[in-house]
């Protein structure tokens, strides 16, 4: 298997984070890593998953 | 996937192998240490694995030769005779040559990764500008790809917090707007913004209606109130007619009576004589009575005749015209009637078909035909009336529509805001979390670096306290790598401004190392080309058992050097060989190129002579002589024996052997590592004791016969010459180990070990 790229390592832990934290489900996550990895990520990239993340949000 | 071990590399017409080199990899073997002089042709074998795994030949470069491929290939030979194959232990094997300028390695998936450091480059990271710093670790902390996707939630996050200041700047100006349109209403009730989502749930669908039959009211109006003038005209066409008829009447009765009664007759005949004396202009009789009489001026008299007939033709015509106006004028005025009838009809229609608001003042209808006139004056009073009302309710219109625009600018404001209120936490949040997590990515990857530089440096300067790098990337600069060193407590000062060129080799090696260390070190073949140039004496044996301890981590790793000392320290088994399989290169010549020497140690050397059948005893006991010499040397200085102080420091076996006193000689005993049966490691206690007490006893042997021509030597045994022999090979088999070296370290508190502790020396100390 070829060695990772930083950005793929890094990549790889912001979005482990991000999970954890709350800012994007699983799926979104699946779908932004590679973009992420690439520098490829538009604003709405950004965006949407995240709006998702906090539509999901349990409402308190 | 883990890569085979080297067998042996092949050099064919690459710079200095001007015939074929094969540099043989010894098996369990995992460092190379080739040596020879300057010019022997050690930068080739360095080139040749550069050029294998990278397609390139360094040492060329930065030499001002511009591109240095044409110098590649041996002098009488071609690029396409240049070849490099690099055969492993399972019998596969990857060729580099070159085919149309380029380096070609086939098979590619078997092409050896290998990293290459010269002597020329020791100091290159140390000393480069810290952005080429950056790029040489760049593969290691790059993560652009990152840095692009949070530059774009960076410019989100910008974007979305100006549209929110937007946002909250419109809810004030719509909030404001709304209480003016609030104001301007009466205030109604208490609240603006109830107010306004009242009236703009109005329906504004009456308003509309209302407007539409007010328009049609008075499109129908305007209509009808064309007929009374057209009406009033064409009555008056009517009494014109009827003038003109009753004149044209009294004209034609006024002709009539100016001729005869029977004037129509007598008009055919007069124009039928009008005709004939057309054709015959001179007649001589009349052609109606045949009389000559009276024919004198008959033409003249006819034409005057006719001439009185036609002023009552043309009183008849006028009379018919007047009265076919007169006709034209009273159908007019019918038709027009008809017309109003009708309009006033549509009218009617027009005013019956909506039910009118109070304020709207509808006339009368049907409306009255004896007092039609009066019915139009009181309607055009109202018709100013219908205006204003179309106006109020356009106005009206008008005003809601606006109010509902700006309610709406301003929900969706604020429904604008409330969203960017929940999601720019969010993404600021997202952006703080990928900044922490880049910088923390990079802080771990250089620290680690660093820790691991300063690791390897603390082996060759151990307590010097300069171990303590630094990486950091300039958070103000793009790519951008400084270095820094702890010096005299002062933390981050530049190495380059206050280490040695040594400390500075060292360090430049040590970052090398650990870069290389970082990157799949297992598939690496490390190739190190006369990095010990600089390292000054004191340090040589530490960085050498650094370089030892550092290359077992990779795949191989290829030590070239012309340090002499290394080749004796070798010799004399005094490092640890059990890893080190070491080359010596011979002069290079034209003629055959670059050549190895079979190398052998001193130690094995005389086991070879006293193999030999007969032995020959000067030889013999020189080569033993000299590792007695080095053995004595070593016990005497592990054990500070007292041995006479001389200026040069000389000692001879006469010096030494004395100074190991007899408590020594007594406590001196080393335990060997051997194996049982089993397998199992064990230890054999040898005493050195015998072997020491024999060799006081028969020393003289090895002045008598090993050192100069002596008389004496006829006299002498030649078996206490090849039993001196012996014994100094038995003394040095129990001390010393020749793969794993000689018991130097004290760390146990007990006894002295070698590496691997194959040998453990008795006692720790000199006894009392």
């Amino acid at each position: 298997m070829p060695m990772k790229t930083p950005s793929q390592t890094l990549a790889e832990k912001i979005i482990e984070r991000l999970i954890r934290e709350g800012l994007l489900t699983a799926e979104a996550a699946k779908t932004m890593l590679p973009k992420l990895t690439e520098g490829k990520l538009r604003a709405e990239d950004w965006r949407l998953p995240i709006e998702l993340a906090v539509e999901m949000e349990p409402k308190s | 996937m883990s890569v085979s071990a080297l067998k042996k590399l092949t050099i064919e017409h690459l710079r200095g192998s001007v015939a074929s080199f094969t540099l043989p990899f010894e098996k369990g073997k995992k460092l190379m240490v080739v040596y020879g002089e300057n010019g022997t042709g050690k930068s080739t074998i360095c080139d040749a694995f550069e050029f294998l795994g990278k397609g390139k030949v360094g040492s060329l470069e930065n030499r001002g030769l511009g591109k240095t491929n044409k110098y590649w290939h041996s002098v009488g030979k071609k690029p396409a005779d240049v070849s490099v194959t690099l055969e492993t232990l399972d019998n596969a094997s990857c060729r580099a040559s070159i085919a149309k300028g380029e380096v070609v390695a086939c098979p590619t998936d078997l092409r050896p990764r290998v990293e290459v450091l010269r002597r020329s480059q020791i100091l290159a990271l140390v000393e480069a500008k810290p952005s080429e710093r950056y790029a040489a670790i760049s593969r290691f902390i790059d993560v652009s790809g990152i840095e692009a996707s949070e530059a774009t939630l960076r410019d989100l996050i910008k974007s979305l917090t100006s549209s929110r200041e937007v946002a909250i700047a419109r809810i004030q100006e719509n909030q404001d707007a709304i209480r003016h349109f609030w104001e301007t209403a009466g205030k109604p009730i208490t609240d603006a913004l109830d107010w306004a989502t009242m009236e703009s749930n109005r329906d504004l669908g009456s308003l509309d209606a209302e407007v539409n039959a007010l328009s049609t009211l008075q499109n129908a109006c305007s209509r009808l109130f064309d007929y009374p003038a057209r009406l009033k005209s064409a009555n008056d066409g009517v009494q014109s007619a009827k003038s003109a008829v009753l004149a044209a009447k009294q004209k034609a009765q006024e002709s009539a009576q100016t001729i005869v009664a029977d004037a129509g007759e007598i008009l055919s005949v007069l124009q039928a004589a009008r005709s004939y004396l057309h054709k015959h202009p001179s007649p001589t009789f009349c052609p109606l009575c045949e009389s000559k009489e009276k024919v004198q001026g008959l033409g003249e008299r006819i034409t005057q005749r006719l001439t009185s007939f036609s002023g009552v033709q043309d009183a008849n015509a006028a009379l018919k015209m007047a009265e076919s106006a007169l006709q034209r004028a009273e159908q007019q005025v019918e038709m027009l009637s008809e017309q109003l009838k009708n309009q006033l009809k549509e009218f009617e229609k027009v005013v019956s078909s909506f039910t009118w608001s109070a304020d709207i003042v509808i006339p009368k209808m049907p409306a009255p035909e004896a007092s039609l006139e009066a019915w139009f004056a009181e309607v055009s009073a109202f018709q100013a009336g219908w205006k204003n009302a179309e106006t109020t309710r356009r106005d009206k219109k008008q005003f809601t529509a606006t109010l509902k625009l700006a309610l709406k600018t301003y929900n969706d404001n604020v429904q604008a805001q409330k969203e960017l209120d929940v999601l720019l936490p969010k993404l600021t949040q997202t952006l703080e979390i990928v900044m922490e997590e880049r910088r923390n990515f990079s802080d771990n990857i250089l620290t680690k670096i660093a820790e691991e530089v300063g690791r390897i440096y603390e082996l060759v300067h151990p307590g010097e306290g300069l171990n303590k790098i630094s990486l950091e990337l300039d958070p103000n600069k793009r790519a951008s790598l400084e270095i820094g060193g702890n010096f005299c407590g002062e933390k981050g000062t530049p190495p380059q401004a206050y280490f040695s060129e040594s400390h500075l080799d060292t360090l430049g090696l040590c970052v090398f190392l650990a870069l290389a260390a970082l990157d799949g070190p297992e598939n690496t073949i490390l190739v190190l080309d006369d990095i010990l140039a600089s390292v000054d004496e004191p340090h040589v044996e530490r960085l050498i058992e650094m370089i030892y301890a550092e290359t077992i981590k990779f795949r191989h790793c290829i030590i070239t050097t012309h340090y002499r000392p290394w080749k004796q320290k070798l010799r004399w088994g005094w490092l640890k060989n059990g890893q080190c399989q070491f080359i010596e290169l011979s002069k290079w010549t034209d003629q055959h190129g670059m050549t190895l020497i079979r190398s052998v140690p001193d130690v094995e050397r005389l086991r070879l002579l006293l193999a030999e059948t007969p032995p020959d005893p000067q030889l013999v006991c020189a080569k033993a002589g000299v590792i007695l010499e080095a053995t004595l040397d070593f016990l005497t200085q592990l054990y500070e024996c007292s041995v006479p102080r001389r200026s040069g420091a000389l000692y001879t076996l006469g010096d030494l052997l004395p100074s190991i006193d007899k408590k020594l000689r007594n406590a001196l005993s080393v335990e060997v590592q051997a194996m049982d049966a089993s397998g199992a490691s064990i230890y054999q206690t040898k005493h050195l004791t015998p072997i020491l007490d024999e060799l006081i006893r028969i020393a003289q042997a090895r002045n008598v016969f090993g050192c100069h021509f002596n008389a004496l030597s006829f006299e002498l045994m030649e078996n206490d010459a090849i039993c001196f022999g012996q014994k100094v090979l038995e003394l040095i088999d129990a001390l010393a180990d020749p793969d794993a070296g000689w018991p130097k370290n004290d760390k146990s508190g007990k006894y002295w070990a070698n590496s691997g502790e194959t040998r453990r020396l008795h006692p720790l100390q000199q006894p009392k």
